[in-house]
C-alpha cells in the first residue's frame, strides 16, 4: 500500500541533534520539519500540521511540558519526548500530560523510530483495521479476545487478559502503573501496585520464553509497562 | 537674757540639730574626705572650703545694698533678698554652703536690720517670727534646691556614662573579628576607667594571658589565674585586702567560647554604690556579649554562604555535566546509529566496524559520565529514594540489560528463587547498584569466566548476590572498600576505573534500607558481593488468589 510520507516535526534547540534526527527519519521515509523553539514549533505546525512530534524538554523559550500542554489543547497528534535526564516522576508526569512516550538521551535511533511507529500506528488506527496485535511470537486478537503464542492458544485469566489487552492497545508504547491499576482493579486494590507486580509475573509465566528475562512484557522501572512491538536481536 | 534672745538661740540650735540629724556623715564618707584631703589638698580646698566662703561672700554682697537703702525699706526686703544667696549656694555648691548661707543671712538680718540694730538680740515677737519663718523657709528651700542639684548632677553623670556606653557599643558594632573586639574593650576600659581596669585575653590552653597594662594588683592576677577559660564559668568578685577595693572579674564569652576576662576596680563605698557600679560593669559585659553573639552569627552566616556556594557549584556541575556533556554524546551516539543504517555503510564492512567502534566508545564514555553524575547526586545530598513495590526479577533483568555490553565476554548465570517476595525500593537506585556490582565482577575476573547472580528469599529479606571467579579481595582491601575512590594497589595500573563503583552501589543500597556485604576466600579466589533488602511481609498467595474472580 502506498501512502503519503508521515510528517515529523522535530523540536530541539540543538542543531546537532536535529541534524542526525533528520537523517534518521528521512532514511526511514519521513518528511521532516524542524523548529528550534516553542514559538517556531507552534508556527510551523499551523502551516503544516505534523503527523508526529518529537519534543525536547529543554527549550529556550518554554519548558517542554508547557508546550506539550498547549499542543494537547488543540491536537491529539502523537508526541514523543526527548530528555537528557528525566526522573521517574517526571516521566509519569509527561505521560499524564499527554505524551505518547519518551526516550532519554543518549538514545538509539532504532528505539526512537520504534516508538514513533508505535505512536503513529495507534494514532491512525481505524475501526476497519485488523484487530489483531502482533508482538513477536505473540498475537492478541482484540475482537475475539484470544491470545496465541507461536500459533498456540494461551489460556489467560480475566485479569491477565485485561492487562495484556490494555498493553496490546498501546503496543510499543509505555502504559503507566496508574493507568493499568485503574483499568484492571476497583476499590482499594487500585492503589496497590503489588497486585500489578504479581499479575505481571503470572502473565509473563504464560507468554515469555524466560520469565526472568522478559522480551515481550517489558518493565519501565518506576513508570509502567510496555508490550514490545518489535523483538530485537537477542542480547549477548 | 531676754525672751527673744532665748528664742533665737533655740532656733539656731534646733536648726543645726535638724540639719545634722537628717544627714549625718557616715564614717566611711569622713574617711574618704580625709583621704581626699591627704591625696590632693588643693582640690580638697576647691571642692569643700571654697563653696563655704563663697556662700558667706554671697550673704555679704546682699547685705551691702540693703544697708544702703533706708532701714524701713530694708526690713521689708530682708526675707526675700536673703533667699537669693541661699538659693545660689544651694544650686551651685550643695547643702552645706546653702545651710551656712541661711544661718549667715539670718544672723546678718538680725544684726543689721532688726531692732536693736548692731546686736543679735531681737525685741519684738513679730521680728522673731519673721526670722524664724525666714530660717525655716530658707532651710527647706535650700534643701530642696540642693537635692535638685544633686539629682541633676546624677542624671548628667548617667547621661555621660550612657553616652560613653553608647559610643562603646557603636565601636563594638564596627567590630568584625575577635581582635577588633579585644582592642575596643581595651580602649574603652583605659579611656573611661583608666588604670582601674584590665583585660585578660583567653589563651588556647583555657587560661588567661597577662593584661597589656600591668595595673591589676596581685590578688586580681591570682584570681584570674585560678579561673579556667571554660564557657559558663561564673564571674567573681575579689577584695584587695591592702586597699579594701573591690574588683569585679567578668568573663567575656559566648555560649561556647570564652574570649577573656575583664577585671574592673569599682573602688570602695557603700553597698549601694558598689551595686550601682557593678550594674554598670555588667552592662558593659552584656554589650560585649551581644557583640560576640553577633560576630558568631556573622561567622555562621559566612560559613553558610560558603556552604551554599559549594552547593550551587555542585548543582551547576551536575547540571552542566548532564546537559553540556550528554547532549554532544547524544548527538554522537545518534549520528553513529543513523550512519550504521545508511545503505552504503551497511554494505561496507570496514566502514561498519568503524561506526560500531564509535558507538561502543560513546557508550563507554556515557557510562563513566553517568557514574560521575550518580556520585555528584550522592554528594549533593540529592539522594531521595522513591520507594515502590518492585519485583526483584525486574531489578536483575534491568541491571543485566544495562551491563550487557560489559558482560559480553563472560558467562552469566542467574539463579532466582521461585515466589520471590516483592521489595519496597527505589528501583532506579537498586538497578544501578546491581549494575555496578556486575561491572566490577566483569572487570576483576578473566574473560570467559563465570559470573553468577543469585536471588534468594530470606524470611524478612531478599538477598541479591553477584559472584565472580576473579582476583578476589584481601581482608585489608575489604576494610577500605566502602571509601569513595578507593582502588586497590594491586590493579590500579592494570585495570582502568574511578573507584566510584562500589561506593555508589553501597550508598544506593543504604539509601534503600539495605546492606552490602563482601566475601572472598582470598586473593585469586573470586568475590561474592551480596545486597540484602527488606522484603514485603504480604503473603503472595493472598495477592494471587484475587486474580481468579
Amino acid at each position: 500500500m502506498s501512502k503519503p510520507a508521515n510528517v515529523v516535526l522535530l523540536i530541539d534547540d540543538e542543531p546537532k541533534i536535529r541534524r542526525f534526527l533528520r537523517a534518521g527519519f528521512e532514511l526511514n521515509g519521513y518528511l521532516v520539519l524542524e523548529a528550534e523553539n516553542a514559538a517556531e514549533a507552534l508556527k510551523v505546525s499551523t502551516f503544516r500540521p505534523p503527523d508526529i512530534i518529537i519534543l525536547d524538554l529543554n527549550l529556550p523559550d518554554l519548558h517542554g511540558i508547557d508546550l506539550l500542554e498547549r499542543i494537547r489543547s488543540w491536537s491529539n497528534v502523537p508526541v514523543i519526548i526527548l530528555s537528557v535526564v528525566a526522573g521517574e516522576d517526571e516521566k509519569v508526569r509527561l505521560l499524564q500530560a499527554g505524551a505518547d512516550d519518551y526516550v532519554v538521551k543518549p538514545f538509539g535511533m532504532a528505539e526512537l523510530l520504534a516508538r514513533s511507529e508505535a505512536a503513529l500506528r495507534r494514532y491512525f488506527k481505524t475501526a476497519t483495521e485488523n484487530p489483531v496485535v502482533v508482538a513477536g511470537p505473540l498475537s492478541v486478537d482484540l475482537a475475539t479476545r484470544t491470545v496465541a503464542l507461536n500459533q498456540n492458544t494461551v489460556r489467560l485469566t480475566r485479569k491477565e487478559y485485561r492487562l495484556l489487552h490494555i498493553l496490546a492497545m498501546h503496543v510499543g508504547l509505555v502504559v503507566t502503573h496508574d493507568q493499568l491499576l485503574k483499568e484492571i482493579w476497583t476499590g482499594n486494590q487500585r492503589d496497590n501496585i503489588q497486585y500489578l507486580r504479581i499479575l505481571v509475573r503470572k502473565l509473563r509465566q504464560k507468554i515469555e520464553a524466560d520469565p526472568n528475562h522478559p522480551r515481550l512484557l517489558i518493565t519501565e522501572s518506576g513508570v509502567g509497562y510496555r508490550l514490545q512491538s518489535r523483538i530485537e536481536a537477542t542480547p549477548a | 537674757m531676754s525672751f527673744s534672745t532665748k528664742v533665737v538661740r533655740l532656733i539656731y540650735d534646733s536648726a543645726l540639730v535638724a540639719m545634722f540629724a537628717g544627714k549625718r556623715t557616715s564614717p566611711a564618707q569622713k574617711d574618704r574626705r580625709r583621704a581626699r584631703f591627704e591625696e590632693a589638698p588643693e582640690s580638697f580646698f576647691r571642692a569643700e572650703v571654697l563653696p563655704l566662703i563663697m556662700a558667706l561672700v554671697g550673704v555679704a554682697l546682699v547685705t551691702a545694698p540693703l544697708l544702703m537703702v533706708g532701714a524701713k525699706v530694708a526690713v521689708a526686703l530682708v526675707p526675700v533678698t536673703y533667699l537669693i544667696p541661699v538659693m545660689v549656694a544651694a544650686t551651685q555648691w550643695g547643702i552645706w554652703p546653702a545651710t551656712l548661707a541661711s544661718i549667715a543671712s539670718m544672723a546678718a538680718a538680725d544684726f543689721f536690720f532688726f531692732a536693736p540694730i548692731y546686736s543679735f538680740q531681737v525685741e519684738s515677737p513679730e521680728a522673731v517670727t519673721d526670722l524664724l519663718l525666714f530660717l525655716v523657709v530658707s532651710l527647706v528651700s535650700s534643701n530642696l534646691a540642693s537635692r535638685l542639684k544633686r539629682e541633676t548632677d546624677t542624671l548628667r553623670r548617667r547621661e555621660k556614662e550612657m553616652q560613653k556606653l553608647y559610643e562603646f557599643s557603636r565601636r563594638l558594632a564596627a567590630c568584625f573579628t575577635i581582635d577588633d573586639l579585644v582592642s575596643a574593650i581595651h580602649d574603652y576600659l583605659s579611656r573611661n576607667l583608666g588604670p582601674q581596669a584590665a583585660f585578660f585575653v583567653a589563651t588556647p590552653d583555657s587560661h588567661f594571658g597577662p593584661p597589656e597594662s600591668r595595673n591589676a594588683p596581685k590578688p586580681v592576677l591570682e584570681g584570674v589565674a585560678s579561673m579556667a577559660a571554660v564557657a559558663g564559668a561564673p564571674g567573681r568578685t575579689i577584695v584587695n585586702v591592702a586597699t579594701a577595693e573591690v574588683w569585679l572579674l567578668r568573663a567575656v564569652s559566648t555560649e561556647t567560647t570564652v574570649h577573656g576576662v575583664i577585671a574592673i576596680n569599682i573602688g570602695t563605698g557603700s553597698s549601694e554604690a558598689i551595686r550601682a557600679r557593678t550594674a554598670r560593669v555588667e552592662a558593659i559585659v552584656e554589650e560585649i556579649a551581644l557583640t560576640l553573639q553577633r560576630l558568631d552569627i556573622g561567622k555562621a552566616m559566612e560559613h553558610a554562604r560558603l556552604h551554599l556556594q559549594a552547593q550551587l557549584l555542585r548543582d551547576a556541575f551536575h547540571g552542566t555535566l548532564s546537559h553540556e556533556l550528554c547532549s554532544p554524546l547524544a548527538a554522537i551516539q545518534g549520528s553513529a546509529a543513523v550512519l550504521a543504517t545508511v545503505p552504503t555503510v551497511k554494505k561496507d564492512l570496514q566502514a561498519r566496524s568503524l561506526v560500531e567502534a564509535i558507538s561502543e566508545e560513546v557508550a563507554q564514555l556515557d557510562s563513566y559520565i553517568q557514574n560521575l553524575l550518580q556520585a555528584t547526586r550522592v554528594t549533593a545530598g540529592g539522594l531521595k529514594p522513591r520507594l515502590e513495590w518492585t519485583d526483584p526479577r525486574d531489578i536483575i533483568d534491568a541491571a543485566l540489560k544495562r551491563t550487557a555490553r560489559r558482560l559480553a565476554a563472560h558467562k552469566v548465570v542467574s539463579v532466582l528463587d521461585e515466589d520471590l517476595p516483592l521489595i519496597n525500593i527505589d528501583s532506579g537506585l537498586v538497578e544501578e547498584a546491581c549494575a555496578q556490582l556486575l561491572q566490577n565482577a566483569a572487570k576483576y575476573s578473566p574473560s570467559g569466566s563465570l559470573i553468577t547472580i543469585k536471588v534468594q528469599a530470606d524470611p524478612a529479606w531478599v538477598i541479591l548476590s553477584v559472584s565472580d571467579q576473579g582476583i578476589g579481595i584481601t581482608p585489608d582491601e575489604q576494610q577500605q572498600l566502602g571509601r569513595r575512590s578507593f582502588r586497590s594497589e594491586r590493579h590500579r595500573a592494570s585495570t582502568p576505573g574511578s573507584g566510584l563503583g562500589f561506593w555508589i552501589a553501597s550508598t544506593f543500597v543504604k539509601a534503600n534500607s539495605g546492606t552490602v556485604s563482601v566475601s572472598s576466600r582470598g586473593q585469586g579466589m573470586g568475590t561474592t558481593v551480596s545486597i540484602a533488602l527488606p522484603a514485603s511481609e504480604l503473603n503472595l498467595s493472598d495477592l494471587s488468589a484475587l486474580d481468579h474472580e
